[in-house]
């Protein structure tokens, strides 16, 4: 009995270690955001004796690539304490309202689907009750449209006719952060980190230090003590995030934690971006990020207000660099007029993503933790609820942090599987054959077990949030929905029948989305307007 | 709009009816007021700031009815308040500016006059005989020896007044705006349906309306400021604007009791 209780970690010293000095290595949107996150929720609860250190080698070039978020980056933004004005000025924002995937189902020209940000209309069971009596019996996407039944996100939400419309998500009159539409943003990732380096700086006190890491030094327990740079000295720490990017300074180089690659289920493993400038200043930008199928892989198009970053995402073991960037140049060809003067950066995707993320006193968030081809916007959404985590449960001491630590573990670990089986929902359900990449997409060993289980549901049951266990779910079962229906998935009709009740209620509903369509369509500015409106006159906070 | 610069030459003929009555577009339901008013408009209209819907920016407003074409304090006699908003009461004048550099002074602004407006009537063609003139209470803006008229003369003060106004009223605004002074109401009001033709007052049903896009004074805030910031806002006359603005809230009881009656 005695010797169980000397070994009792709380008796050690170690673990009464109080944690105050927070260091996040690495100064891109990942580092940023953490450290705007953390800072921002520490100033307000906290009175004194705590620190945020950011580290940002000098020498190591951003990524720099155009992103999309989710709409939470409103709300992350907002507890920052940041005005969205300035944010859309600084950081080239436009205003993003969803995903329109075109080519993926039979890669016809008249093939598309919407992936809209606002959830469908009315209860779940009603309209899809109506939407799945509707469509019944099924016919692929673009075929729905032709018969004029509406497809199910334009059944179910008035998103698409916007985004169709390049109209903007809200009114000069909408207060900040505010929507009519829900929205997300596209931004310039490489003015976004320094933009919000200077809101964590000036407005958040984290202390900002431009130098290079040369040396990592561990304690006696194997915990980080201290990183050494080449001007400031040793700067010490009780927890470290890893925000390194790629190089996984921390997690991976110095922990070793293991790489577990999802190569088998996502083929991708390379991109190719390049800036696409437009027209002129007052050509429209559109309202969604356009993601197109290839013969192996898709091309992302997302337009800022200043260029367009466009970007293709392939599988190496398929098409060579000198097809993919054909296959991109190809694309471009209608909007640009001299594709061959344009700059074409590749980018080795590596698809996958640590074993765990926290490891002793050191988190890893942003690249250094995993990366996943941006179809679905994941990788600013994971860096904002991981740094939210960490915000929201930051251990009070080293006893406690191992127990923090082992619930980040399986939180994100549930969360990186929940990406890999949407992002791959996305590859299975098409009906391709014209090339290999998309015929092995649909091969069953490609698809993990628990994607195979909820798709054997989802043939008798529309998806709904009951059918995840997590409070803390990355998508909501709407965005399986608009997937599945978008891609001409059949969920069964109940054998049970429905009731008039029920169809009737569907059915107003879409009649109501029908009214707002036509309403806000007729009275939302253009997305180039609104941005015009907001640089000269600014949004209101209220 | 047609507005020109008021000139003696050209406006010869040209007078101005006064009267008031929607035919003068004068049916609206708020109106843009600056703060020099607010002391007698609180004392009849409910006064808050709305968003230009062009611009977002704040604007301090008078309200007049709950619905657009509704001004209830508009009858066939005309207004039933003792004191009319300078904006209704400038028309059809506006101050011209030459030059946007500085605050409106006599060298940068002219009178103009917006000739399609309803009241702008030449009298060689529109009217003949001096009835007419009486009946319409109309304004000649020069006398026969192409002097301005005393009408004339109250105009151009008016509405250089007003331009003044203009620019104080948005740099209080702004002020509120940067203080975090404003905040926005959802006010829910039960009224009557409008009397329509052909209804008995006893056909009328009670309307629960919904208004967004109203902005009055966080009264709150403004009690809690101290210090620097409550000095300067005092000296400024801004501190006493916003309690103006806050009172002047509780009109809207009038304002319903006007609707059911009406």
């Amino acid at each position: 009995m005695t010797s169980d209780i000397e070994k009792n970690p709380i008796t050690d010293l170690k673990y009464e270690k109080n944690i105050s000095k927070i260091v996040i290595l690495g100064g891109g949107t990942a580092g940023w955001i953490t450290a705007g996150t953390l800072a921002a929720k520490l100033n307000k609860q906290h009175d004194k004796n705590y620190s945020v250190t950011l580290i940002e080698s000098a020498n190591v070039p951003p990524i720099g690539v155009g992103e999309g978020t989710w709409p939470t980056m409103r709300r992350t933004l907002k507890n920052m304490g940041i005005r969205e004005t300035d944010f859309i000025k600084q950081c080239y924002v436009s205003f993003k309202q969803g995903a329109k995937f075109s080519k993926w189902v039979t890669g016809t020209n008249d093939d598309y689907y919407y992936h809209p940000l606002m959830l469908p209309e009315g209860e779940v069971a009603d309209t899809t009750a109506h939407w799945i009596s509707l469509s019944f019996p099924y016919q692929p996407s673009q075929q729905v449209k032709n018969n004029a039944t509406p497809s199910f996100s334009m059944c179910v939400s008035p998103q698409e006719a916007i985004c169709e419309a390049g109209l903007a998500p809200k009114f000069i009159t909408t207060a900040e952060y505010d929507a009519v539409a829900n929205y997300a943003y596209h931004l310039d990732a490489g003015a976004f980190s320094t933009f919000l380096q200077k809101h964590c700086t000036e407005q958040l006190r984290v202390n900002h230090v431009l130098d290079d890491v040369i040396g990592i030094h561990n304690d006696n327990y194997g915990d980080i003590h201290s990183l050494t740079t080449t001007n400031n000295g040793d700067v010490c720490g009780d927890l470290f995030i890893d925000c390194s990017g790629f190089k996984s300074l921390l997690i991976g180089e110095h922990y070793q934690v293991p790489f577990k690659c999802c190569k088998d289920v996502l083929f991708v493993d390379n991109a190719i971006a390049v800036q696409v400038p437009y027209e002129n200043v007052q050509s429209p930008i559109a309202s969604h990020t356009i993601s197109t199928a290839q013969s192996a892989g898709w091309i992302w198009d997302i337009g800022l207000t200043h260029r367009r970053g466009v970007g293709h995402v392939y599988s190496s073991q398929y098409i060579t660099e000198q097809q993919a960037i054909k296959e991109l140049k190809t694309y471009l060809t209608d909007s640009v007029e001299n594709v061959d003067e344009l700059q074409f950066r590749k980018i080795p995707i590596n698809p996958g993503h640590r074993e765990k993320f926290w490891h002793k006193n050191c988190v890893a968030i942003g690249l250094s933790a995993g990366f996943l081809e941006p179809l679905e916007a994941s990788a600013l959404l994971l860096v904002e609820i991981s740094a939210n985590m960490i915000a929201q449960q930051l251990p009070a001491n080293r006893g406690s942090m191992d127990i923090v630590a082992r619930r980040f573990n399986e939180t994100f670990l549930y969360r990186w599987n929940r990406i890999i089986d949407f992002l791959k929902l996305h590859y299975m359900l098409n009906q391709r054959n014209d090339s290999q990449f998309w015929i092995d997409n649909r091969n069953p060993d490609s698809i993990p077990d628990s994607l195979k289980r909820l798709l054997e549901l989802w043939r008798y049951q529309a998806p709904s949030d009951d059918d995840f266990v997590h409070a803390t779910e990355v998508f909501p079962a709407a965005s399986y929905q608009y997937i599945l229906y978008g891609m001409g998935f059949k969920t069964e009709p109940s054998h049970l029948g429905y009731s008039a009740a029920s169809l009737q209620r569907g059915k107003q509903i879409s009649n109501g989305v029908y009214e707002q369509q036509k309403h806000l369509t007729r009275s939302l500015p253009s997305q180039r307007e609104l941005i015009n409106l907001i640089n000269q006159y600014g949004l209101q906070k209220i | 709009m047609n507005n020109v610069i008021v000139d003696s030459k050209i406006h010869k003929n040209t007078s101005v009816i006064r009267g008031h009555g929607s035919e003068f577009g004068e049916n609206v339901h708020f109106v843009p007021v600056i703060a020099d008013e607010l002391r007698q408009l609180m004392l009849e209209y409910p006064c808050c700031l709305l968003k230009n819907n062009q611009t977002g920016q704040f604007g301090l407003h008078a309200l007049l009815g709950f619905e657009p074409g509704e001004n209830l304090f508009l009858n066939d006699k005309g207004w039933s308040s003792q004191y009319i908003p300078l904006h209704i009461r400038r028309q059809p004048f506006m101050v011209g500016y030459t030059s946007m550099e500085d605050a409106p002074n006599a060298k940068n602004t002219v009178l103009t006059i917006d000739m399609d407006n309803k009241r702008v009537v030449n009298t060689d063609t529109d009217i003949d005989t001096d009835t007419d003139m009486q009946q319409h209470a109309a304004h000649l803006l020069f006398d026969g020896n192409g002097q301005p008229t005393e009408y004339l003369k109250q105009m151009n003060k008016m509405v250089f007044d007003l331009a003044q106004g203009i620019v104080r009223t948005e740099q209080f605004v702004a002020v509120l705006v940067e203080h975090d002074l404003i905040e926005s109401i959802q006010l829910g009001v039960s009224i009557k349906q409008r009397l329509q033709r052909g209804m008995n007052e006893s056909d009328r049903q009670i309307e629960k309306i919904n208004f967004d896009g109203l902005y009055v004074i966080n009264e709150q805030k403004l009690a809690a400021l101290s210090g620097d910031l409550l000095n300067q806002l005092h000296q400024n006359g801004y501190l006493q604007a916003c309690y103006l603005i806050a009172g002047s809230m509780g009109q809207i009881q009038k304002m319903i009791a006007m609707r059911n009656e009406g």
